[in-house]
């Protein structure tokens, strides 16, 4: 199966690229980053249509602390699937 | 240290950084940046950082189109920087560098990258030769569903005593059915993710387990990974091609992506 490479102009992997660029990468520290009123901020809002579907993402935390929170179910998943896949 | 450019003006009193990589060469992109701006390279010993100067400020904006743009311009960026250097670790959006009254913008990311020199020359030795691929797998829930009713033969057994059944018993069994049927499709998928997962696993170097999405109409995501591996290598897309052939299955796979889910240092 080939993969489908990540091009500017196709809504599917635009999403994907959003997961990637918003959320990911690496992060600069806290005290050199510029941020609003000593708050770290991501000061993106976007709003998509993606096949018919409305998707808001809006990003106004702390990103050590959001990152840290929206890890915590993937993370014990990650694990539970490794040990599986190691058993196998 | 090394030679950088100096900036004069206020619109340049931070450096909007894309990502990380070897200093190799001295890079100078053009005007590829966001907004157009002129994208160049901050240089510390062996590192260096791909940036463009701006004002003290994050880029926001209500306006989807705009963020979108600059956010297509980031990775733009980032892809022009891994045509020359090969390896890069890309920044996530928005890391912008302020200076103070004593150290300017490209002194503090001097030493940051100094600071962080082993870590990121340990990244980029890891991820030399290496992309990011995704793989999403969806379901179709009713279509496997339906099938299990048929296959399970205590399943196919409620719904054919429902069928002779009148109305207010039936009406029971069909909820017992629907009750049955869901444990069922639970086990499926629970097995359908493991064993896809396993066989993934096997032939790349790292997989990173993300957050299933909502998908369109029937189809229901059951996995959504990001993984690494060698760049151009086969097996990931013999192995999908395989899944795929699975009643219910589709498999969504994009790649080659700089490496923005293997970066994470924490």
């Amino acid at each position: 199966m080939e993969p489908q490479l990540p091009k500017c102009n196709n809504r599917a992997t635009l999403v994907d690229l959003l997961d990637r660029v918003l959320d990911r990468g690496l992060f600069l520290r806290a005290d050199l980053v510029i941020s609003v009123a000593g708050i770290p901020l991501i000061g993106a809002t976007l709003s998509l249509a993606v096949a018919g579907t409305e998707t808001m993402l809006k990003y106004g935390v702390m990103a050590d602390w959001d990152r840290e929170i929206r890890a915590l179910p993937r993370k014990r998943l990650q694990r539970r699937l490794a040990e599986k896949a190691t058993a196998a | 240290m090394t030679t950088h450019q100096i900036a004069p003006a206020t619109d340049k009193a931070a450096m909007y950084i894309y990502c990380v990589a070897r200093a190799e060469s001295n890079g100078v992109f053009g005007p590829i940046g966001l907004e157009d701006k002129p994208v160049y390279t901050i240089v510390a010993g062996d590192i260096c950082a791909v940036v463009h100067d701006c004002r003290p400020e994050p880029y926001q904006s209500e306006d989807p189109e705009t963020a979108q743009n600059w956010v297509l311009a980031h990775q733009r960026v980032v892809s022009a920087a891994e045509e020359t250097f090969s390896t890069v670790l890309p920044m996530s959006f928005n890391m912008i560098v302020h200076g103070h009254a004593k150290d300017d913008a490209a002194s503090n990311l001097q030493s940051w990258l100094a600071e962080k020199h082993d870590k990121f020359t340990h990244f980029l030795d890891k991820l030399t030769g290496k992309a990011e691929y995704g793989v999403q797998i969806f379901w179709d829930r009713q279509l496997v569903a339906k099938a299990l009713v048929q296959k399970e033969p205590k399943l196919r057994e409620m719904r054919d005593e429902a069928l002779k059944k009148p109305k207010g018993l039936a009406y029971m069994l069909q909820q017992k059915l629907a009750k049955a049927t869901r444990e069922a499709v639970e086990t499926q998928a629970n097995f359908y993710v493991e064993d896809f997962y396993a066989r993934i696993r096997q032939c790349v170097n790292e997989v990173r387990v993300e957050k299933l999405k909502k998908a369109d109409g029937n189809e229901q995501m059951l996995l959504n990974l990001s993984c690494l591996m060698e760049k151009g290598d086969s097996a990931l897309g013999n192995v999908l091609e395989e899944i795929q052939e699975t009643e219910g299955i589709s498999v969504r796979f994009t790649g080659p992506w700089p490496p923005y889910s293997f970066v994470n240092v924490g």
